[in-house]
């Protein structure tokens, strides 16, 4: 089976699109490095060069050494950037503040999202960060990469920005880290034209889904993450760069319940695949684990002497729901009782495998604490199929998003919103029925919000009628 | 499409606020012509930003619309 | 066609719609799967860790792909990925890929291959002595330390990130190159309590927090900010309006009502608060993310407050060396360090971690929503059908 790009992709050859030379790209030897020192006094921050972890400053020196190397107008923003870049970090250890400032009217022209706009306090001291604008990249889901992509992005980056990246940021886009205004446009014109690829989100707009790796290299997946974070990705690339939302909204996909890219936590909408039919079970690899010919966990805890596998104690009894038992050296599972918990096949991974009936369960409204508190995500649908072209799950998505937009304040995140006007609410504008699946446990008051049509006669009486039967 | 857009340049013109979520330029024009729809609205504003009278504002978590030339510039 | 070099590229701001390409999204992922991943999409049947950083994953077709994952800093330059890229060329046809958690996996199909490239990965050193890709990051330890930008590049941090995971990876490196722990720990850092890296679900997860009220800037608070914006944005209604002296439109804050969210800062350059010695570090602890037998879970405070110590955060790195070695000496097999904290009781984490507990521990913000499901541990039954076909998913 293969995927294909909505349009297509225009392959990237390095030697074509290069701006440096190797010698310029070689420019500065080991030596040279040794002895370098940038041009501010940064002693808390060599600190860190020390220690068996990479070191961000070392690494950050050797980009500023390579960076005063380069000839004269072989940079388009300065070639001390990341020496002040570090300068002021070692400001703001000695201040315990930061130095940076709001950001604001920054962006490319007709997007509202994917530049964010930064600027020294302390331009006088570090005058070549005193414009250090963020881009936001969307990254290719579950970040897989080519190295000729890769390399041109970082001679588009060095030659027109910091050449500082984070690999990635948090939402998972990748992020270049300072730049000026004037640079803004040109990026963008090279990136959409010469590397063929967008900026993701910022702002409040729908931001860059991702997804895990998925079936590409895991054998849990249930379904296919990336493609369904891509078409999410393309099919509302208004939504992703121009804010009409009330805030952010982000979507996550993971491929089972293990939830590598923390969906339920950091998404307001959380796919998770997940499977309806029988967990497959190979039961001569069973006794394989049983006998330790296979190592459990796939061999996640051999750093310790744990003693010898034992599958009572470490699948069956772990079993949140009791659905598991050895029957005449057979493992037998209760699947109607199974909560799909994935214990038991992340123990046995080549004994049991998800079932192959397959879906997606979506929860909704995670969140980090600002401003109602953090929350998970709640569940909102138990399963559908995934299936491109996703249809299903786009017209749910697309409900919630008219509640949200016609509902929601502004700065209110959409399971904010949820526990403002109840889950009963979202129940009712998405158009499902209430099910024991969605709460942990019944309400415990008893103040319903009865609506007139609930009961019958309606609201309207007549106080005389009452006076009828009971006297003032 | 040219009136919803004329309500909203009327409404950054003359609000108070020099910034607007786009759900002020929803209520604006709503208020006008109670049945436009937000995505009409919504294509509307891109279509000033495009035309340059209207800019994005953005703190990084919250995104505004501000008419060009008032309020906050970009000149800090 | 080639990367631009004048000063505006191809750019013409005269025109700025001109030949503009918009909304093309992501490079299409199918393109930058290696062959081997091509080939098995989908067909993967099983994994092994043969060791700390070390997978094989093994597909149906009988093909396997080796993946050696490395730590890497998040923070890293163009000097830094293009060595990531020539490793790549070498071992890798051309082929990498970053994780979630900030790691770097080089994948190889021939085993042969595979002590070549660790040998080499491990080889690199910068010159102060740091590995440039340590090894590890798999199983049970602690791998690599997702988090936020701090001084770095934030408006709002109330500490720095990249100093702290490396002052506490630098101490933990044995659990990452290791597989020791009882199951694996996931550590996660956010400079505010806007949290951007969303750590609120980690089994340890170190906070930025601020503890002085905002200073107002009356000077400038009407001509810098929207001030009903401001007012707005404060979750406990603790700002108003006001005026100076001089007539000047401003706001007024309870302080006792203040939470230190630092909301209103966002909204309002005008209202700073951020001070050396208000500002540190929170940690919180048991969260986790994954359905695996118990539910996800918060992380809850179990340190209220730590000094921002620069640039290696002694404090911090005590108290999460302190967490990590008594709940390696206690828990069971398979048991998160929530699951364990739960098992043994709170009372029993704080005593056996030897950390105080606080008046500032107990909850007094709101609380709702507690009866929702949070989870994808539901069973199967009729009402559950029902969801799906009214939402179109089933038929």
């Amino acid at each position: 089976m293969a995927f294909a790009p909505k349009r297509p992709q225009k392959e990237i050859n390095y030697e074509e699109v290069r701006i440096y030379t190797e010698e310029e790209l070689h420019n500065y030897t080991e030596e040279e490095l040794k002895n370098f020192k940038i041009k501010h006094d940064i002693p808390a921050l060599e600190d860190l060069e020390k220690g068996p972890w990479p070191s961000f400053v070392a690494d950050a020196k050797r980009e500023a050494l390579h960076r005063k190397k380069l000839a004269e107008g072989r940079t388009m923003v300065d070639k001390d950037v990341v020496d002040d870049l570090l300068g002021q970090l070692e400001l703001s250890f000695n201040d315990g503040e930061t130095h940076w400032k709001h950001g604001g009217i920054v962006g490319v022209f007709g997007y509202g999202g994917g530049v964010i706009g930064r600027y020294s306090d302390v331009p006088e001291k570090f005058p070549s960060v005193a414009h250090f604008h963020t881009l936001r990249v969307n990254q290719p889901a579950s970040k897989f990469y080519k190295t000729g992509f890769l390399r041109a992005l970082c001679d588009l980056w060095e030659y027109r920005g910091s050449g500082v990246f984070n690999m990635h940021g948090s939402t998972g886009d990748i992020i270049l880290l300072g730049t000026t205004t004037e640079q803004l446009e040109p990026i963008f014109y090279d990136l959409t034209h010469e590397l063929d690829q967008d900026l993701g989100g910022s702002g409040s707009n729908l931001r860059t889904p991702s997804c895990c790796i998925g079936k590409a290299r895991c054998e849990f997946a249930c379904i296919d993450t990336q493609d369904l974070c891509y078409e999410l990705t393309m099919h509302y690339q208004d939504e992703l760069h121009r804010p009409a939302f009330p805030y952010k909204f982000k979507i996550k996909v993971d491929g089972c319940p293990n939830g590598c890219v923390a969906s339920i936590a950091r998404s307001d909408f959380s796919l998770i695949g997940t499977w309806r039919d029988n967990i497959r079970i190979d039961q001569e690899a069973v006794k394989a684990y049983i006998a330790g010919e296979i190592k459990p966990n796939a061999g996640a805890h051999s750093g310790r002497d744990w003693g010898k596998f034992d599958i009572q104690k470490e699948v069956i009894d772990l079993c949140p729901t009791g659905c598991m038992a050895m029957e005449d050296g057979e493992l037998k599972i209760n699947n109607a009782e199974c909560n799909r918990c994935m214990h038991c096949i992340n123990v046995m991974p080549r004994a049991l495998r998800p079932g192959t009936d397959t879906g997606v369960s979506i929860l909704v409204g995670a969140k980090a604490p600002i401003l109602e508190g953090a929350q998970l995500a709640t569940l909102a649908v138990p399963f559908m199929k995934a299936e491109p072209p996703y249809d299903n799950i786009k017209e749910l998505l697309e409900k919630i998003w008219e509640w949200w937009m016609e509902e929601g304040k502004n700065r209110e995140r959409l399971g904010e919103l949820i526990q403002r006007k109840g889950l009963p609410r979202f129940l009712e504008v998405i158009g499902v029925p209430a099910a024991p699946q969605m709460v942990k446990m019944p309400r415990t008051n008893p103040y319903i919000f009865w609506k007139e049509e609930d009961v019958p006669g309606g609201w309207k009486r007549d106080i005389k009628d009452y006076r009828m039967r009971h006297k003032r | 499409m040219e009136e919803l857009k004329k309500i909203i340049l009327e409404f950054a013109e003359t609000s108070k606020k020099t910034k607007f979520y786009f759900k002020d330029l929803e209520k604006a024009v709503q208020a006008k012509m109670p049945d436009a729809k937000s995505r009409e609205i919504k294509k509307a504003a891109t279509e000033l930003v495009n035309e340059g009278k209207l800019i994005y504002f953005s703190t990084g978590s919250t995104t505004m619309y501000g008419l060009k030339g008032r309020g906050i510039t970009e000149d800090q | 066609m080639a990367l631009s070099q004048e000063r505006l590229g191809k750019y013409n701001p005269e025109k700025p719609t001109e030949n503009r390409i918009t909304d093309i999204g992501p490079r299409h992922f199918w393109d930058f799967f290696p062959p081997v991943i091509q080939k098995n999409y989908g067909k993967w049947l099983y994994h092994d860790i043969l060791e700390p950083g070390v997978l094989v994953h093994v597909s149906e077709t009988g093909d396997k792909v080796y993946t050696v994952r490395c730590g890497g800093p998040r923070f890293m330059t163009a000097e830094y990925i293009r060595e990531i890229c020539d490793i790549a060329d070498k071992y890798c046809d051309g082929y990498v890929r970053f994780t979630t958690r900030n790691n770097i996996e080089f994948m190889v199909t021939d085993y042969e291959k595979v002590e070549a490239l660790k040998k080499d990965l491990l080889s690199r050193k910068y010159v102060s002595g740091s590995y440039k890709f340590p090894i590890g990051g798999t199983g049970a330890g602690v791998t690599n330390i997702v988090h936020t930008q701090g001084y770095i590049h934030c408006h709002t941090p109330a500490t720095d990130a990249s100093s702290m995971v490396k002052a506490i990876m630098d101490e933990l490196m044995d659990h990452f190159t290791g597989m020791t722990l009882p199951a694996h720990v996931r550590i996660s850092i956010a400079c505010c309590l806007n949290m951007c890296g969303a750590v609120h679900c980690s089994d340890i997860a170190l906070l930025g927090i601020h503890r002085k009220p905002p200073i107002i800037d009356h000077e400038v608070i009407d001509s810098v900010c929207e001030i009903p914006l401001a007012i707005a944005a404060c979750p406990v209604g603790a700002i108003s309006p006001d005026k100076t002296p001089e007539g000047k439109k401003t706001v007024k804050i309870k302080e006792d009502r203040c939470m230190f969210c630092g909301n209103c800062y966002t909204m309002c350059p005008a209202l700073p608060l951020s001070d050396k010695l208000g500002d540190g570090v929170a940690v919180l602890a048991g969260g986790k993310i994954s359905n695996r037998i118990s539910e996800p879970k918060f992380s809850k405070v179990v340190v209220p407050w730590l000094p921002n110590n620069f640039p290696r955060f002694p404090e911090v790195v005590e108290v999460v060396k302190k967490i990590l070695n008594a709940y390696a000496s206690d828990a069971r097999k398979y048991e998160r360090i929530g699951d364990w904290a739960e098992r043994i009781g709170w009372e029993k984490f704080f005593e056996k971690c030897d950390l105080p507990f606080t008046e500032h521990l107990i909850d007094d913000y709101r609380l709702a929503y507690d009866t929702y499901r949070t989870s994808t541990q539901f069973k199967f039954t009729e009402a559950a059908w029902e969801v799906s076909r009214a939402a179109g998913g089933i038929k």
